[in-house]
Order: C-alpha cells, then structure tokens, then sequence
C-alpha cells in the first residue's frame, strides 16, 4: 500500500471513529449503562436467589455473555446505521470517487464499529472487575473469541448496511434475528439446564458457540468444545470478509 | 496504481455504453476527447446522459462497454491513478450533514493522501476563497443553500485536481456566488486546470468554454466551439444550435 493508501485508510478509519466519538452518550454511554444494568439487575438481584453455575456465582457466569453481546450488537448497529446512513445521504460518493481502494473502505468500515464495540467492552469489563472478583481462566480464548465473534458481527454490520434499503429494514434485522439469536444463545444460562428439543435447537445458534467460547475463556468451562468453536468462528469471519470484499470490489449497491 | 505515462489529453472517452440494472441505456457509445487545460462544456436535456457519463469517469457507475481514460489512465483498471487527477462537484449536494466544513474539506483531502499540514494550509485557502472561514465548525445540515454549494465545490477543488468537474454547479446559486465561482474556475483554469462543466445555463457555457459538445439519449451529437456549432447548425445563438440539436423547445 502506497502513501495515498495508508493516509488514505487512515482518515477513513479516523473518520468512522469520529462518527461514534462525537456522539459518546448514545454510541458510548448506552450501550455502557445497558451492561451495567444487565450486571446489576440479573446478576446481583436475581443472582443472588440462583445457587453456582458451573462452579461460579450466577453473576460471573453471565458476565462472558453479556460482554460478547455487547460486542455483537455494538458492532452491528454500528456498522450497518454508518453505512446505510452514508448511501442514503449519498455522503459516501467523496469516498466512492476518490483513489482509495475498495478493500481501504471495506477494512474502515468493518474497524469503525469494531473499535467502538472494543472500547464498550473494555470499560464494560473493567466496570464488571470493580463490581464482582472476575475468574480468568484462559486470557487468550477470552480475547480471541471476542475479537473473531467482533470482526464477523463488524462484517455482517457491513453487509446488511450494504444491501438494505431503509433504515428500518436494517434495524428489523437487528430486532428480529439477531437479539433473538443472542439471548437464546445461553447469555443468561446454561444450555444444559435446558430440556430437548431446545438443548439441541441451541446447537443450530451460532452465537451460542460463541458464548461458550469466551465463557471458556473466562471461567473454564464451556457446553461445547471452545477450539473448535474458535476454530469455526474464524471460518466464518474469513468468508464473510471474502464475501464483503467482493461486493465491495463490484461496487454492489455502492456504485450504479 | 499502475505507472501509466500522463497524456496532454485530459479526458479520453471512447465507445462508452452504460446499461442500468433496470435496461436503461443511459449511454450508447460516447466518443469524447478533452485536451489538457480546456474549459468544455457539456450541454444536453435532462436525462441525455450527463451525469451517467461524469459518474463513470468518476467511479461512482461501472461503464458496460468501453473505456474512459484521465490524463492516460483508465478509469477502471488503473482507478487509483485517475481519480487522483479527478475533482466532483456533483449536482445533488451530498455532504454529510453531521460533519462540520472544515471537517468535510479536512477527511476529503486525507482520501487523497493529502498530510494534516498540507490539509490545514489548503483549508484555510479554500474557506477564504469560497467566503466559508466564519462557518468552519458549522455541520452541513445547518448551512444555507448557497453555502452548501460553495462547500461541495470547495470539497472538489480540496485536493488540487487538475481535471475539475462542475456539474450544474450554478443551479440554484445566486448571483453573487455565480460571478465569484464563474471568477475563480477561469482563473484556476488559465493556471491549467482543466473544467468539464454540465449547466442548464446556455449563456455560461458560451462565454466560459472553448469547446462545447452536445449529448442526447447517451450520444454525443456534436462538439465544437460556439462559433462552429453555429456555424453548422446554421443558427444565430448556441440556444438555437441546442434547440435545434436535440430537438428540444423550452428546456436547456
């Protein structure tokens, strides 16, 4: 990547992030005070009638996951409203028409939303430390499984703001399919409380593959084998960012 | 970016269609040839294929057939290097309305790798320019109709092309701000800019452009200077030589 390249992805990223950041108690602050409600309410109130999970206080049991859906849904909506909002305004042309390369614009886009998720849940942890004594069990499937599930949801942010039309239809995504994906993905349980057929119906939620493997990161145990769940999350991060990129490359509802 | 050698042609547009997704033929062949340094005009009626033949040179449309090269690079495969000679001021005001002037000039010029201090020098020479200094913090939503046209103008002229597009750029603008632009675009353009300007103003394009060329349903019909226009459609005004050519009565 040439000068032009790199001064050129770095403003694009500088000016994804100057979007979230200039509006820090929406982007920021709710999503912030949404965790810390989750924690206190379920956690302290309700936690305080449920016996140990998986050998750890309902509260640190649910910490992983709400940790992991604010990651998801940070980077989603972020992603999705930025770019939706840019084609309808049709703001995104000075982009569009300037040498920056499609994959520069692709790469900003998916990291705008990224990093403010990133950011979310780095104070949203450091909140959740000040409140309960958090285990660690394996730092590093901690971090990786946020990050991976992070950069798939960044990249599906992407592609929905991509293809849909309205506003409204990008948040239907959002309220239809993936809130329900996330809390029936064993946020606040464990799958294995669950009676079948909805024990095995869980397995076909791709989010609880993920919960499981930041939980296994966390408090060191998981329903599901967390290497592969890290494994198959990688997977379908490298396809969707394949996918992303040759939209992108094809200018698909970006250019006419 | 592929190290294409730069041509004295500015603009080389050769056997250009552009088909839509919806069947619309918006372009069925152009064939259009601007040297370096020339004022063109573009005249058509509304959906001649105007802003179909600026958006392909641009980026923002996919041509179906043929190419188009700026100053000797094609505008798709070597994309990077065109565009970087290539300033939009489109017709549609597209800012973003959440971003301030100085902030919009600002991002603009780092999309074409421009350094902060560069970026800073030319900002303050753009809003002095385009009277704009005393809304610098001012976000898009909130200027006038005629300062958002100052501000998409002063967006395209951001990074120092050398090949300026205005498309319609006095539509809607008064007066003033109509003489101050038509003032500063022949001066850049005697410093060797060139200027590839759409209007609905028969008149402007007369007294600025050397070279005039008339497009209808994704053709170009003719190409000349006023006087030849004239001259072979036998017409007293270049109004007369656009009605006549496109068959149109009433609209420019």
């Amino acid at each position: 990547m040439n000068n032009v390249q790199w001064v050129g992805f770095y403003t694009l990223l500088r000016r994804e992030c100057h979007r979230f950041l200039s509006i820090p108690r929406q982007t920021v602050g709710g999503p912030l005070l949404e965790t810390f409600l989750y924690i206190s309410v379920f956690g302290a109130a309700l936690g305080s009638r449920i016996s140990e999970i998986d050998g750890v206080s309902y509260v640190v049991f649910i910490i992983p996951g709400l940790l992991l859906m604010s990651m998801i849904i940070n980077c989603y909506a972020n992603n999705s409203s930025s770019l939706a909002q840019q084609k309808m305004l049709r703001s995104i042309d000075d982009q569009l028409a300037s040498p920056v390369s499609n994959y520069s614009l692709l790469a900003a886009y998916t990291l705008g939303g990224f990093l403010r998720a990133s950011l979310i849940v780095v104070i949203a942890f450091i909140t959740a430390s000040l409140m309960v004594k958090l285990p660690m069990a394996h730092a590093w499937i901690f971090v990786l499984g946020l990050v991976l599930s992070g950069l798939f949801f960044a990249s599906l942010g992407v592609l929905a703001g991509l293809i849909g039309q309205t506003n409204e239809q990008i948040s239907s995504y959002q309220t239809f399919i993936l809130q329900p994906l996330i809390f029936l993905g064993g946020v606040f349980y464990s799958t294995n409380l669950l009676p079948e057929p909805f024990k095995t119906l869980t397995h076909f939620d791709p989010i609880f593959y993920m919960i499981n493997t930041v939980r296994y990161g966390m408090i060191g145990s998981s329903d599901v084998n967390p290497y592969w769940s890290l494994l198959s999350i990688a997977a379908v991060t490298v396809a969707i960012i394949i996918v992303n990129a040759r939209l992108f490359k094809r200018g698909y509802k970006l250019r006419t | 970016m592929t190290d294409t050698k730069k041509t004295q042609i500015a603009l080389d547009v050769k056997g250009l269609k552009k088909t839509y997704h919806s069947g619309t033929k918006a372009l069925r062949g152009v064939d259009l040839q601007i040297k370096s340094g020339q004022f063109f005009g573009l005249l058509g009626p509304n959906g001649a294929g105007k802003s179909t033949l600026i958006h392909t040179i641009t980026g923002l449309s996919m041509p179906t057939k043929g190419s188009a090269k700026v100053f000797g690079s094609d505008v798709v495969d070597d994309y990077k290097a065109a565009r970087m000679y290539v300033g939009l001021s489109p017709q549609d005001i597209n800012l973003d309305w959440f971003l301030t002037v100085e902030q919009t000039l600002d991002f603009h010029g780092g999309y074409y790798g421009m350094r902060k201090k560069e970026r800073q020098k030319r900002i303050d020479e753009l809003l002095k320019i385009f009277s704009l200094t005393d809304k610098k913090d001012s976000r898009g939503m909130f200027l006038s109709g005629g300062m958002k046209r100052r501000m998409v103008i002063a967006r395209a002229l951001m990074h120092r092309p050398e090949f300026l597009i205005l498309d319609e750029p006095t539509a809607g603008v008064d007066v003033e701000l109509r003489r101050e632009l038509w003032e500063y675009v022949r001066k850049i353009n005697e410093q060797g800019t060139t200027i590839l300007l759409t209007t609905h103003y028969i008149e402007e394009a007369e007294a600025l452009c050397d070279q005039i060329a008339l497009i209808d349903n994704g053709k170009i019909l003719n190409q000349g200077t006023a006087a030849q226009l004239r001259k072979i459609y036998k017409a007293k005004t270049l109004e007369d030589v656009y009605l006549k050519a496109t068959g149109k009565k009433g609209e420019a």
